[in-house]
């Protein structure tokens, strides 16, 4: 049934965008009326109007300084910084267990400077495995079997070696 | 030997290529600037504002899907912008023709289409910020409604009413000149 009042402005705004979803209705209309017709003429004059806008010249090409992929974003070095200070504390915490396995290496005694450096790093590891915090000696974890305690910080590593990879995989690419 | 197509460019920019990110650059860059200079009005914030989309691009390249078009992409990602930097400093920029007329360029007796053009950019110029980026998005990029809806994340009838008020105002606005 063909409309009887005359279009609205919305209508022929739709029309002309092709977003109308009563076209063959609409356009039953204009075809019997004139004034309909003159605006939307008028609107489509000024469509082409405001669409015929020219375009303008750079005054001089654009230079981009994109930053160097060695710059890397705070958030990504913060967390690297804070994935290295983990590993570094989860190796602490291992020495102690690690300790008991070392005395089994047979070290080479090539000079006495790596004899003295071999003493010397028993008596460090002495001292950390001696070291207790207040509340250590009640965790069950402590009894842990060191090839556990192995397993565990091969684990920690290849994760963290794996999330690395990950982070940085796009900045290396 | 036949020239890279943009898709290339961008493959070879996703690995770090910045040469063939700026032969985009190039090839997009005059269209790119013009949809900030019919949004801005103002040739050196223009020129900023197209320098800022095609950083944001490159960093947002590796979300950038092959399949679909650079250019479209890039022109959306500065209309954006525009829209954004309007937002952020929420004032108008008065239409002064003489300060953006190009003396180089300008012969000593001006056309009428060049008149009319000028014109034209100083009504687009003294619509809101949300009018200027529907009349850029639907006139200039040639997006649909429905397409505008999804960038600017607004509902379909929001598009419909702020699209029908910029072009009456901006008609308003152009009369009025005559």
């Amino acid at each position: 049934m063909p409309l009887t009042d005359h279009l609205t402005d919305a209508q022929l705004n739709e029309y002309l965008d092709n977003e109308t979803v009563e076209r063959a209705l609409l356009e039953a209309h204009l075809s019997s009326c004139e004034e309909c017709v003159g605006r939307l003429t008028a609107l489509k004059m000024f469509f082409t109007e405001i669409e015929s806008l020219p375009e303008v010249e750079l005054t001089s090409p654009i230079v981009l300084h994109i930053p160097s992929a060695s710059q890397l974003p705070r958030w990504l070095t913060l967390t690297a910084t804070l994935q290295v200070a983990f590993a570094l504390l989860t190796v602490i915490l291992a020495a102690p267990f690690i300790s008991s396995l070392v005395p089994a290496i047979e070290t080479p005694s090539l000079t006495d400077v790596f004899l003295q450096l071999r003493s010397q790093w028993r008596i460090w590891l002495d001292i950390l495995s001696t070291f207790r915090l207040p509340t250590l000696p009640q965790i069950p974890a402590l009894e842990i079997p060191s090839l556990m305690v192995m397993l565990v910080l091969a684990v920690v590593s290849i994760v963290w070696l794996v999330g690395n990879g990950l982070l940085l995989r796009r900045q290396f690419k | 030997m036949t020239a890279p197509t943009d898709r290339d460019l961008i493959q070879r920019a996703m690995r770090g290529g910045k040469d063939a990110f700026g032969e985009l650059v190039l090839r997009h860059g005059t269209s790119v600037f013009n949809v900030c200079y019919r949004i801005l009005n103002e040739r050196g914030e223009a020129e900023d504002l197209a320098q800022e989309t095609f950083l944001r691009a490159y960093d947002r390249l590796h979300t950038f899907d092959l399949e679909r078009e650079f250019g479209p992409w890039v022109r959306r990602v500065a209309a954006n912008l525009c829209f954004n930097f309007l937002e952020s400093r929420k004032i108008n920029v008065p239409f002064d023709a003489e300060r953006d007329a190009d003396p180089s360029q300008m012969p000593e007796t001006q056309t009428e289409v060049r008149e009319r053009s000028e014109q034209i950019r100083g009504a687009l110029a003294s619509l809101p910020p949300h009018y200027r980026l529907v009349i850029e998005l639907r006139h200039y990029q040639e997006l649909s409604y429905d397409e505008i809806a999804a960038e600017l994340e607004i509902p379909l009838s929001d598009v419909k009413s702020n699209l029908f008020r910029a072009r009456k105002l901006l008609a308003e606005k152009l009369h009025a000149l005559d």
